[in-house]
């Protein structure tokens, strides 16, 4: 959730009355978002994912007017007819959309706003600038009809922000750090996205960088707002909530006329309209709020809320609202004005019995059992690595789910038997005194081939001391057989990880359930090991099954 | 030493601790014991002879019966040319002092003597010692000798006949109940002072002995245990969650996806339909929808499962509309890097409350409830979002060291997810608790990786909680 920076200040003056700390750190959770740090007078706070417009100070107060009751209901937008443009942009970046603002009064404080909400949309709506990138322009220094084009990169060249000289596109993308972040976005391709203006002037390379020329500064009276993007209703999005912040500090917006390849007017500003049955509020957050309540709440909020019948508001949706998808999302916003602090918590007696999970109501009991036979439970991570699974195991690999993006050598794959790492606690603690005895009870993983994945819950036992055999281990698992009633048979069997005549296989039923076996001296070296070890492991799932199937 | 130790506590003894060195002979030493010294040894053939080839001792001295290997002919003639009795010449061994020999055999048999009161266990001189050690036929022990010598107070009672000898039993055999040596005899009082061998029983892993426990807490409140894949399909982790396809969570850096297998099935073809409505236009739900192009070819990607959500969403698609409660306490992955406070594996416990009359003021009942009974004190609730519900919620809890922290997370789920799952009537309130967090809290560990500990020893010596309030 991006985390966003304001000077107390400077709400002050766009809310038009004195605020004092207090006030903005109990106001802000009221709009989801959570105050990290007050610094003499800026606040830091996170604002969540789906609420753009509270990006920065101007949308910030606007709320805020609200809940200070300032000024209710929607906020009125002046707008008309401005600027014309043309998209004839690359195929892989289709869309442009533009908005202008008049009567911009700035300063460092916001200018530096305005940056921020760019820099929040590019990384939450515009996903890191893939999917939508926007620009903001000095209007003065740009001569309109302005026009997005393919360019050659090496025939074109402009002077990069925070550059002294020019730079060919394709330079950009090598020399300015803002072309070595993102040139990915359109380095494979032949022709390179550009925003220029009717005399040729270069307003930016989108999605890369603006140009020096047309930056915008406190001098700035009128912008020009673009937004480009492969996704036409986030750049619509994107762009009213743009033109929306920037005209808290200005008079009016212009509307833009795009044609071309892909016509479209923007922004959009005209509100959602749509009703909210009160009788929803109560379904579903439980409390009874009466309609005047409720429609005041909502002009609190900054919507605006009319009486309509029975139980039943007319809702307008302010155009920069992205999160207001369903009837469900205006209720919260209603619950939000009650104040979730006064809604009264209400237990609900249970109509049936709980119940644990088979498996798992299996596996304490066994773990019980097993804790009675002296071992002590660890609790290993399923991620681990073929290293651990196979390698030092001497054992061949079977297939295995592997992940895509590890972020760690040590946690690749998901675990396909447990005894490895048991193997692993041993080697990490000879420190421990011995004898050492220990045991998981754990899922693994197991892949037959494409799309056939199927997990199993195990129980794996390992014991370690100066002298440790077979005996050992099988006199545990022979105790376990016996509390819980069940038969079982041993066949000799060979295990590359285990002694050969030393190992068997655990049969229930005439199926393999399990084995156990005595490390083999080499697998004990392998893990820096000096004491023999003997393991067993046992798939509690088909122990489960058979159980079942016997009752 | 318990015995001593006490009569020592009682003043009845003094305890003095020496170190002491003590020689004893190496390999080497008791050979010469036996056989004599080199020097010794080759002196006798000297004395006889005069003058020989070096070439030939070994020979003549087997002829003399006169046991010398190689090794200690060079060692001989070092000691016996030492004090200038030989000298060796163009490979001639020639005997020039007798005096000067019976010199060196006089030294040569004092060191012998000294060999033999070693082994007796008696004290030889310093200066002998040295020598011995520099030749290599002793060899020094550093040990500890305890004096135990009784105190006049010991030998005041003692004259006074106030220490009596007695039968004392340490321990109880079954020879001595049946014969009834235990009669007339003292018991050995036990000293309760010393501390008792460790003992390392079995026993649960203590972060899991938690989960036991607030397994058993929702049990008792009524919930069902439901279970769904560590491996998921990206339908049910995300798609079903109405979390758009291009959602950051769904971010190569917020989830784990699979190099094998990569791909899934479902055969529910009407599901996906259905999931695809609601995200492109919001299906029958009235909800304007993410408005994009929905790939069902991306909602059977696998995944680490990054949610216990998922389970939750599979149940509600299994039971339908009804009145049920259902939780879940296992293991989800996120692409972190482990260390103290990051897992790329932890524990959920999830859950949801199904019914026609189940409101949010049921789900912050259900926090209060839940809160109680694990000790967390009263729970403050903030609006939150999270994609799937709404009105979204997350819930505080006062820490005693770490202040307020998030560990209630929850909401109504949204139509947009119940309504392709077949659920159109009822009410669900959901949440999704990071346990880890407030097993933490609980056992009072301040590392997520200690929950995954692979060292014995912690293991051993973790305090388990008792669960007393």
């Amino acid at each position: 959730m991006p985390v966003c920076e304001v000077l107390v200040s400077d709400l002050e003056r766009l809310v038009g009355r004195r605020l004092d700390l207090g006030e903005v750190e109990t106001l802000l959770p009221k709009l989801k978002c959570e105050v990290e740090y007050v610094e003499n007078e800026s606040v830091v706070y996170e604002a969540t994912h789906d609420r753009p417009d509270l990006f920065s100070a101007e949308g910030l107060a606007r709320a805020l007017k609200g809940l200070l009751r300032v000024e209710l209901g929607l906020r009125e937008f002046r707008a008309k007819s401005s600027i014309e443009a043309y998209n004839e942009g690359p195929e892989y970046r289709p869309y442009l959309l533009l908005a202008t603002v008049h009567g911009l009064r700035l300063d460092e404080e916001a200018v530096k706003q305005v940056m921020q909400l760019q820099e929040k949309l590019h990384m939450t709506y515009g996903r890191d600038r893939r999917k939508v990138s926007i620009g903001v322009y000095d209007l003065s220094r740009v001569k309109p009809p302005v026009r997005y084009i393919e360019a050659d990169p090496d025939s074109v060249s402009f002077r990069p922000l925070d550059f002294e000289h020019e730079l060919t596109l394709r330079e950009i993308l090598t020399r300015h750090p803002k072309g070595v972040q993102y040139g990915y976005l359109i380095a494979s391709y032949d022709k390179y996205p550009l925003l220029v203006d009717s005399e040729g002037t270069v307003l930016s390379m989108p999605p890369i960088i603006n140009s020096e020329e047309t930056r915008v500064t406190e001098e700035t009276r009128d912008v020009v707002i673009d937004v480009t993007a492969t996704d036409l209703e986030a750049a619509r999005g994107v762009l009213t909530v743009m033109a929306t912040s920037l005209a808290e500090r200005g008079e009016w917006i212009g509307v833009v006329r795009v044609s071309g390849k892909v016509a479209a007017t923007a922004p959009s500003l005209e509100p959602q309209r749509t009703s909210l049955d009160l009788s929803l509020v109560e379904k579903l957050a439980g409390i009874k709020v009466s309609p005047s309540e409720a429609a005041d709440y909502l002009r609190e909020m900054r919507f605006e809320a009319r009486i309509v019948g029975d139980g039943v508001l007319e809702v307008l949706v302010p155009a920069y609202r992205l999160d207001i998808l369903h009837p469900v999302d205006l209720v919260e916003e209603v619950v939000m004005g009650y104040g979730y602090e006064r809604v009264e918590a209400e237990a609900l007696p249970p109509q049936h019995m709980g119940r644990e999970h088979p498996l798992e109501k299996f596996s304490r009991r066994i773990r019980e059992i097993v804790v009675g036979l002296g071992f002590q439970e660890v609790n290993n991570y399923m991620l681990t690595s073929r290293e651990v699974l196979y390698t030092r195991m001497n054992a061949p690999e079977i297939p295995t789910v592997e992940v895509a993006n590890p972020r760690q050598e040590a946690f690749t794959c998901l675990r396909t038997w447990l005894i490895p790492q048991l193997v692993q606690v041993l080697s990490r603690s000879k420190h421990a005194e011995y004898p050492q005895r220990i045991f998981e009870c754990g899922d693994v993983v197991l892949v037959a081939g494409e799309g056939e994945v199927w997990e199993e819950r195990r129980l794996a036992l390992a014991l370690s001391d100066t002298k440790v055999t077979l005996t050992d281990i099988h006199a545990a698992v022979d105790a376990l057989m016996r509390i819980i009633g069940v038969e079982y048979e041993l066949r000799e069997r060979v295990h590359p990880s285990m002694i050969e005549g030393r190992t068997a296989s655990i049969l229930v039923g005439g199926v393999e359930a399990g084995f156990m076996g005595e490390l083999h001296p080499q697998v004990i070296l392998n893990w820096e090991l000096e004491k023999p070890v003997a393991a067993a492991e046992l798939s509690l799932t088909k122990l489960l099954e058979y159980l079942e199937e016997e009752a | 030493m318990r015995d001593v130790e006490e009569l020592r506590a009682r003043g009845l003894v003094e305890v003095r601790k020496d170190l002491v060195e003590v020689a004893s002979l190496t390999e080497e030493g008791a050979r010469y014991l036996s056989l004599k010294m080199p020097e010794e040894r080759l002196g006798r053939l000297l004395e006889e002879l005069e003058e020989f080839d070096l070439a030939d001792v070994a020979r003549i001295a087997s002829e003399a019966g006169i046991e010398l290997r190689e090794d200690e002919v060079k060692v001989g003639l070092l000691h016996l040319a030492r004090l200038r009795a030989v000298r060796v010449e163009g490979g001639r061994v020639r005997l020039v002092s007798r005096a000067a020999l019976s010199k060196a055999l006089a030294e040569a048999a004092a060191m012998r003597e000294a060999l033999a009161s070693i082994k007796e266990g008696r004290v030889v001189d310093r200066s002998t010692l040295r020598a011995l050690r520099r030749r290599r036929l002793v060899s020094i022990k550093r040990t500890a000798r305890i004096l135990v010598c009784p105190t006049g107070k010991a030998c005041r009672l003692l004259s006074e006949g106030r220490l009596i000898g007695a039968r004392v039993i340490t321990a109880l055999t079954p020879e001595v109940i049946v014969s009834g040596a235990w009669r007339g005899a003292f018991f050995k009082k036990y000293d309760l002072s010393i501390p008792p061998p460790r003992l390392y029983p079995g026993r649960k892993h203590p972060y899991l002995d938690f989960l036991d426990m607030v397994r058993e807490l929702l049990v008792a409140m009524g919930f069902e245990e439901m279970k769904g894949p560590h491996v998921e399909l990206e339908l049910w982790n995300f798609d079903v969650l109405f979390q758009a396809q291009d959602h950051p969570a769904r971010d190569i850096h917020d989830t784990f996806y699979l190099k094998y297998p990569e791909r899934g099935r479902v055969d529910d073809d009407r599901l996906l339909e259905r999931v695809k409505a609601v995200h492109e236009y919001g299906g029958g739900t009235g909800s304007r929808g993410w408005r994009y192009r929905w790939d069902p070819l991306r909602a059977l990607r696998l995944v680490l499962r990054t949610q216990t959500t998922a389970v939750s969403v599979r149940t509600l698609y299994e039971r339908g509309e009804g009145e049920y409660r259902c939780f879940a306490l296992d293991r989800v992955f996120r692409p972190e890097s482990l260390d103290a406070k990051h897992s790329m594996e932890f524990y959920q416990l999830e859950g949801i409350i199904v019914g026609r009359g189940v409101t949010f003021r049921h789900l912050l009942g259900f926090f209060n409830e839940l809160a109680r009974e694990l000790g967390l004190g009263p729970v403050k609730v903030k609006p939150a979002y999270f994609p799937f519900t709404e009105p979204s919620v997350e819930g505080f809890i006062k820490h005693r060291k770490l202040g307020w922290m998030e560990v209630f997370p929850g909401g109504m789920f949204r139509p947009e997810v119940l309504w392709p799952l077949g659920v159109r009537e009822c009410n669900v309130a959901a949440w999704g608790i990071g346990i880890d967090r407030i097993a933490m809290a609980v056992l009072d560990v301040d590392d997520i990786r200690l929950l995954f500990s692979q060292d014995l020893e912690f293991l051993r010596s973790w305090k388990s909680p008792l669960w007393v309030r």
